[in-house]
């Protein structure tokens, strides 16, 4: 075994993890603010970088100000997905509410190939293609940058938790009906929550656009962020961190060492192993809060 | 039947409450809570107790109910329609039934997560309060609310409900699943805080005894409908009271079984 190549697929595997990471932390604060499981974060993620290139070729804005316009779209269309769809379904069975994430997945991809087509489109970050020297590793520098930006995602929403707002969106998750009984508008609260999955989405999607171009595939990332948020635990951002830099070590070492074996595909393979594995020895993930039973 | 004297806090007229559009779960109940006063809801399991306090405090909503007739009125103004946190703001709080603390979050939290509205001097005041009120809560601050005692997971319900600055505290059974000398030591704290700071309060519960020890006044519920109120004094008379929710006060015999099947008077 050629030990640099070792560490090169685990670096860059770290990498792309933390990315996965990006996209699974739109899942963890739904989930963790109004006890939703999220299945539509994949699309949104789409959306939000079909939202940037529209803004910058459409309207010719420069990259840098078509981000934050699409951010605050999304803000918008992240409210909107509560008030239209989920709003009604507060207090209904969790597996309706499943299922309208579901649906909203669907129709965000059926509605963005409407608008846009399948063809594949680029975004461009002004990152260089260049491989960054890191001692004998060629590091990619587009997943080296989409890695910085998470782990800042991950410190905001960690401290964002802890102000009074991110101590009230737990309060929902926890349950709702005393959540209304002390005076805490639910349905604001779970619309914040999407609005700010939607916001990570946008961040996400670009970054992932700019690596592998905007197109319908990029809402397979939902698979990604799935096994990582379960993995992590669905509650815990922390937990989605270090499940997502896990998830692309072993996918990166896997990859490299499996695929010439297996003829490719084997990085999906130890998504759905990892997925199964988890839910099967442990359904609440690395750290995901346990049901608290008293004896 | 007496009165209350003093000028009501919260009324209900005539509230019928039903689910999912079929089932009538309360039936023309009114009920007065006179401002400053305790007045206790009495009744059974299923008797619609619940049903009452969530008539009042907005919560029906959720569960898919709904208060078909009648009108609940709020220092003088008609709440009917509000949305739950409006009712909040006005000054309103239910201590729900089976205490509902945010199991994930600490005391401190779930006391930080009632007080959403509050500027945060407001919310550092109203904390001290309800730490004055019950000290454990202070020693167990930090631990998550799930691993508490019952009786300490109580006492942050109606903590977590006193940051909401209500004018109306409703308790839904407090007793319920507690020991004796707790629930003597709770129903005392909220009788201070009502004599302290002029707190209404509206006590459901199915435990007679310990309800009747704290309020002025009770209504009895029974099938959706109150069968009757009055005075407490008047009610612990009562020879029917007495058998039938204060488990008799003379002594029962045991043998005598058609003791059992006597009707209650008010029912005839």
């Amino acid at each position: 075994m050629d030990a640099v190549l070792l560490l090169e697929s685990a670096v860059n595997g770290a990498l792309v993890g933390l990315m996965y990471s990006l996209v699974a932390i739109g899942i963890v604060l739904i989930y963790k603010s109004s006890s939703v499981p999220n299945l539509a974060q994949g699309s949104m993620t789409m959306l939000g970088a079909y939202i940037v290139l529209a803004i910058s070729t459409g309207v010719g804005a420069p990259i840098w100000l078509a981000i934050p316009l699409a951010i605050g779209v999304m803000f918008f269309v992240g409210i909107g997905i509560e008030r239209l769809a989920l709003r009604r379904l507060a207090g209904r069975p969790v597996i309706m509410i499943l299922m309208m994430t579901l649906g909203i997945e669907i129709f965000l991809r059926a509605g963005t190939m409407t608008i846009w087509g399948g063809t594949s489109r680029p975004i461009s970050l002004g990152i260089s293609d260049a491989p960054l020297f890191l001692g004998p590793l060629l590091i990619n520098r587009a997943y080296a940058f989409g890695a910085v930006v998470a782990l800042a995602m991950f410190g905001l929403f960690v401290l964002f938790f802890r102000t009074r707002t991110g101590v009230v969106l737990r309060a929902i998750s926890d349950d709702y009906t005393a959540a209304w009984s002390v005076g805490i508008s639910v349905e604001r609260g779970v619309a914040l929550s999407w609005a700010m999955a939607a916001v990570v989405a946008t961040i996400g999607g670009v970054l992932w656009g700019s690596v592998q171009g905007v197109d319908q595939s990029l809402a397979l990332l939902l698979l990604k962020a799935v096994t990582v948020a379960v993995l992590g635990g669905l509650d815990s951002i922390g937990g989605a961190l270090l499940a997502g830099l896990l998830l692309g070590i072993v996918e990166g070492v896997a990859g490299s060492f499996l695929d010439p074996l297996l003829g490719g595909a084997s990085r999906d393979l130890v998504d759905a192993a990892m997925l199964i594995l988890t839910i099967l020895i442990r359904p609440h993930g690395l750290f995901g809060r346990h049901d608290i039973e008293r004896i | 039947m007496e009165q209350p004297s003093v000028a009501p806090i919260l009324s209900l007229n005539n509230v019928e409450v039903i689910y999912d559009y079929v089932s009538l779960a309360i039936k023309g109940v009114s009920i007065e809570v006179p401002t400053g006063g305790m007045v206790a809801l009495l009744g059974a399991n299923g008797a619609g107790k619940s049903t009452t306090l969530k008539a009042i405090s907005g919560l029906l909503t959720a569960e898919r109910g709904e208060v078909r007739r009648g009108e609940v009125t709020f220092l003088g103004q008609s709440i009917s329609g509000m949305m739950p946190q409006d009712r909040v703001k006005l000054g309103i709080a239910h201590v729900l039934e089976g205490r509902r603390v945010f199991e994930h979050l600490t005391p401190e939290e779930n006391l930080v997560a009632a007080s959403a509205v509050r500027s945060r001097h407001v919310m550092k005041r109203n904390m001290d309060r309800v730490y004055g009120y019950f000290k454990r809560l202070h020693e167990r601050r930090g631990v998550a609310s799930g691993y508490l005692s019952g009786g300490e997971q109580q006492m942050l319900a109606i903590g977590r409900a006193l940051m909401t600055e209500p004018k109306l505290l409703m308790l839904d059974e407090p007793s319920l699943g507690l020991a004796p000398f707790l629930v003597a030591e709770i129903f005392q704290i909220i009788s201070t805080i009502s004599k302290d700071e002029g707190l209404s309060v509206l006590l459901v519960e199915q435990n007679a005894v310990a309800a009747l020890d704290i309020v002025s006044h009770g209504y009895l519920i029974e099938n959706g409908r109150i069968v009757m109120h009055d005075s407490t004094e008047a009610l612990k008379r009562n020879p029917d009271i007495q058998e039938f929710y204060l488990g008799g006060a003379k002594g029962k015999d045991f043998r005598d079984i058609k003791h059992y099947s006597r009707r209650k008077r008010w029912l005839t």
